[in-house]
C-alpha cells in the first residue's frame, strides 16, 4: 500500500490483521478484544484483501475507507468515463506508473473504489451490481428530486 | 376514522391527529455517516446534485429530513458509504444510548446494522461491537451494512439473543428486539410489516428472555437500551416493568431533545412501576417517523 499508493504502513498501526483462507480482515485494536475471542465469531472487522487466483486485490470498502490517504496512483475520472469502465469498457490514461491497480475517484475527489492499469489503459474493478445506473445519471445541477 | 389502533386511544394523546397521520407516508430520513465524510460536505455535494436536505435537530448534524427523496439508495453517495437510508426514531436509540469511545457494546438483534454503524460511528470506530443477530442468513446484509459504512470495530456473531453467552460483560447493550412493527404502519401502503395479534403472545415471551439476559450482560456502570417499534404496552412496558421485578435495575433518563411521550404506568387492568414514567414513547404525530418505545436502563447503585 505504501509503495503502490503512498498510504502510510503507520496508519495501521492501531489495527490488527487477521487472515483466512482467502482474504484478510482488519479490526481496530483495542483492550476488548479478548472478549471476542470468547466468542463464536462469522464476521471480523473490515475485509481488506482478497485473493483472486494468484493475486492479492484491496477490496473496494477497504479503498473507500483508506484511499483518502493516498499520495499516488490515482486517478479521478468523469462520469462519463465511469460508464464507460462499468459497462466492461476501458479508458486510455498517461499515468507514470507500472500495470497494477489504481485508486478511481470523482473530480470531487471521493474515492469510488479500483481500476486496473495495464499497458495505458484503465479496466473497472468496481463492483458493477452495487453501482446502479440511477446513480450515474445523477450529476451536478441536475435535479432528481420526484415532484410529488 | 375509525379502526386504526383504537385500542390505544386512551393511551395515545391526540389520537384523532395520530390516526391522520397514518394516512401519509413516513418520510424519508438520512444519517450522514461521519466515518467517511464530514457532514458540511455531504450536505453540500447533494445540494449541487439537487438534493433538498433539511437538518432534523439542532443538536445533532448528521441527520436529515429528505423530503421527495424517493431512493436514497440510488445515490452515489449512498454506494460510497456517505449516507444510510434509517428511520429519526432508529437513529435516536443509539443516540439514547451514546456509547464513549473505547467502550464494548454488544447489538443484541443487529441485522440489517444501521444501529451498530451508528453506534460505531458515535465510538469514533473505537473500542469494539458485537453486532449479533440469530439468522446467519441476515449475516450478509449485516456484514454489508457495516462494511459500506467503514465499520472498522465490529464482529459479528449468531447467537440467540436470549442465550447469548454470559462470560464476558458489555458496558453497554442495545436491544432493539423483534416486535410487532405496529410504529412502522402507515395507511398509504397495501400490506403492512406489522403483525397482528395472532403470535404475540410468543413475542412477549422472547422479549422478556432477552431483556432479562441483556441486562446481565451488563458491566457494574453498564447501561442497556430495551427498544422496540411497537406501541403495545404488553411488548414495551410490561417487559420493562418484568426486568425491574426480577433484577436490581434502574431506569435512567433519556435526554435526546426530541418530542416524546413518557412511558405510561398503567394499561388496561394492569399497572407497572412508576419509574416507567422515565421511558419514552415517539408517536408519529409528534415526531413523523416510526412510532418506537425505548427504555435506558442501568443496575442499581
Amino acid at each position: 500500500m505504501e509503495n503502490r499508493f503512498g498510504i502510510p504502513k503507520t496508519l495501521f498501526e492501531d489495527y490488527l490483521l487477521f487472515s483466512t483462507k482467502r482474504s484478510w480482515l482488519l479490526l481496530k485494536r483495542g483492550q476488548h478484544i479478548e472478549t471476542a475471542s470468547h466468542l463464536k465469531v462469522s464476521k471480523v472487522g473490515l475485509r481488506t484483501f482478497q485473493r483472486v487466483g494468484s493475486f492479492v486485490k484491496p477490496t473496494t470498502r477497504f479503498i473507500q475507507t483508506f484511499g483518502r490517504f493516498a499520495s499516488k496512483g490515482k486517478l479521478q475520472i468523469n462520469m462519463e468515463q465511469l460508464q464507460i469502465l462499468l459497462k466492461g469498457g476501458e479508458i486510455p490514461v498517461d499515468l507514470k506508473l507500472d500495470n497494477g491497480y489504481v485508486i478511481l475517484s470523482t473530480e470531487e475527489d471521493r474515492v469510488l473504489g479500483l481500476g486496473f492499469l495495464i499497458n495505458g489503459k484503465i479496466r473497472s474493478q468496481l463492483p458493477k451490481k452495487e453501482i446502479r445506473s440511477a446513480m450515474l445519471n445523477m450529476t451536478s445541477n441536475k435535479t432528481i428530486v420526484s415532484q410529488n | 376514522m375509525t379502526g386504526l389502533f383504537e385500542t390505544y386511544s386512551e393511551i395515545i394523546p391526540e389520537f384523532s391527529l395520530f390516526q391522520e397521520r397514518l394516512q401519509r407516508p413516513i418520510p424519508t430520513h438520512l444519517r450522514i455517516n461521519r466515518l467517511l465524510i464530514e457532514p458540511a460536505s455531504l450536505v453540500h455535494l447533494l445540494e449541487n446534485k439537487g438534493v433538498q436536505l433539511i437538518r432534523s435537530s439542532q443538536r445533532y448534524d448528521t441527520l436529515y429530513l429528505a423530503p421527495g427523496l424517493a431512493s436514497p439508495g440510488n445515490l452515489l453517495e449512498y454506494f460510497l458509504g456517505y449516507i444510510h437510508p434509517q428511520a429519526l426514531t432508529s437513529a435516536i436509540a443509539s443516540i439514547a444510548l451514546t456509547p464513549r469511545e473505547n467502550s464494548c457494546l454488544l447489538d443484541m438483534c443487529a441485522a440489517p446494522g444501521g444501529k451498530s454503524a451508528h453506534c460505531a460511528q458515535i465510538m469514533n470506530n473505537t473500542g469494539l461491537i458485537v453486532s449479533n443477530d440469530l439468522y446467519t442468513n441476515r449475516h450478509i446484509s449485516l456484514g454489508h451494512t457495516l462494511s459500506r459504512l467503514g465499520v472498522l470495530n465490529a464482529v459479528v456473531t449468531g447467537y440467540q439473543a436470549q442465550e447469548f453467552p454470559l462470560k464476558q460483560r458489555f458496558d453497554y447493550v442495545l436491544a432493539d428486539v423483534p416486535c410487532s412493527c405496529e410504529g412502522k404502519f402507515r395507511k398509504t401502503r397495501d400490506t403492512s410489516s406489522y403483525r397482528e395479534n395472532k403470535g404475540r403472545e410468543k413475542l412477549s415471551v422472547l422479549q422478556k428472555k432477552i431483556i432479562l439476559r441483556g441486562f446481565d450482560l451488563l458491566q457494574e456502570n453498564g447501561q442497556m437500551l430495551y427498544a422496540t417499534c411497537t406501541y403495545n404496552p404488553e411488548e414495551n412496558e410490561s417487559i420493562v416493568d418484568l426486568l425491574l421485578k426480577e433484577r436490581d435495575a434502574e431506569l435512567l433518563p433519556i435526554d435526546v431533545g426530541f418530542d416524546f411521550e413518557p412511558g405510561i404506568t398503567e394499561w388496561k387492568d394492569k399497572k407497572y412501576d412508576k419509574r416507567l414514567k422515565n421511558a419514552v414513547r415517539f408517536y408519529p404525530h409528534r415526531l413523523d417517523s416510526v412510532g418506537f418505545f425505548m427504555a435506558r436502563i442501568g443496575r442499581r447503585r
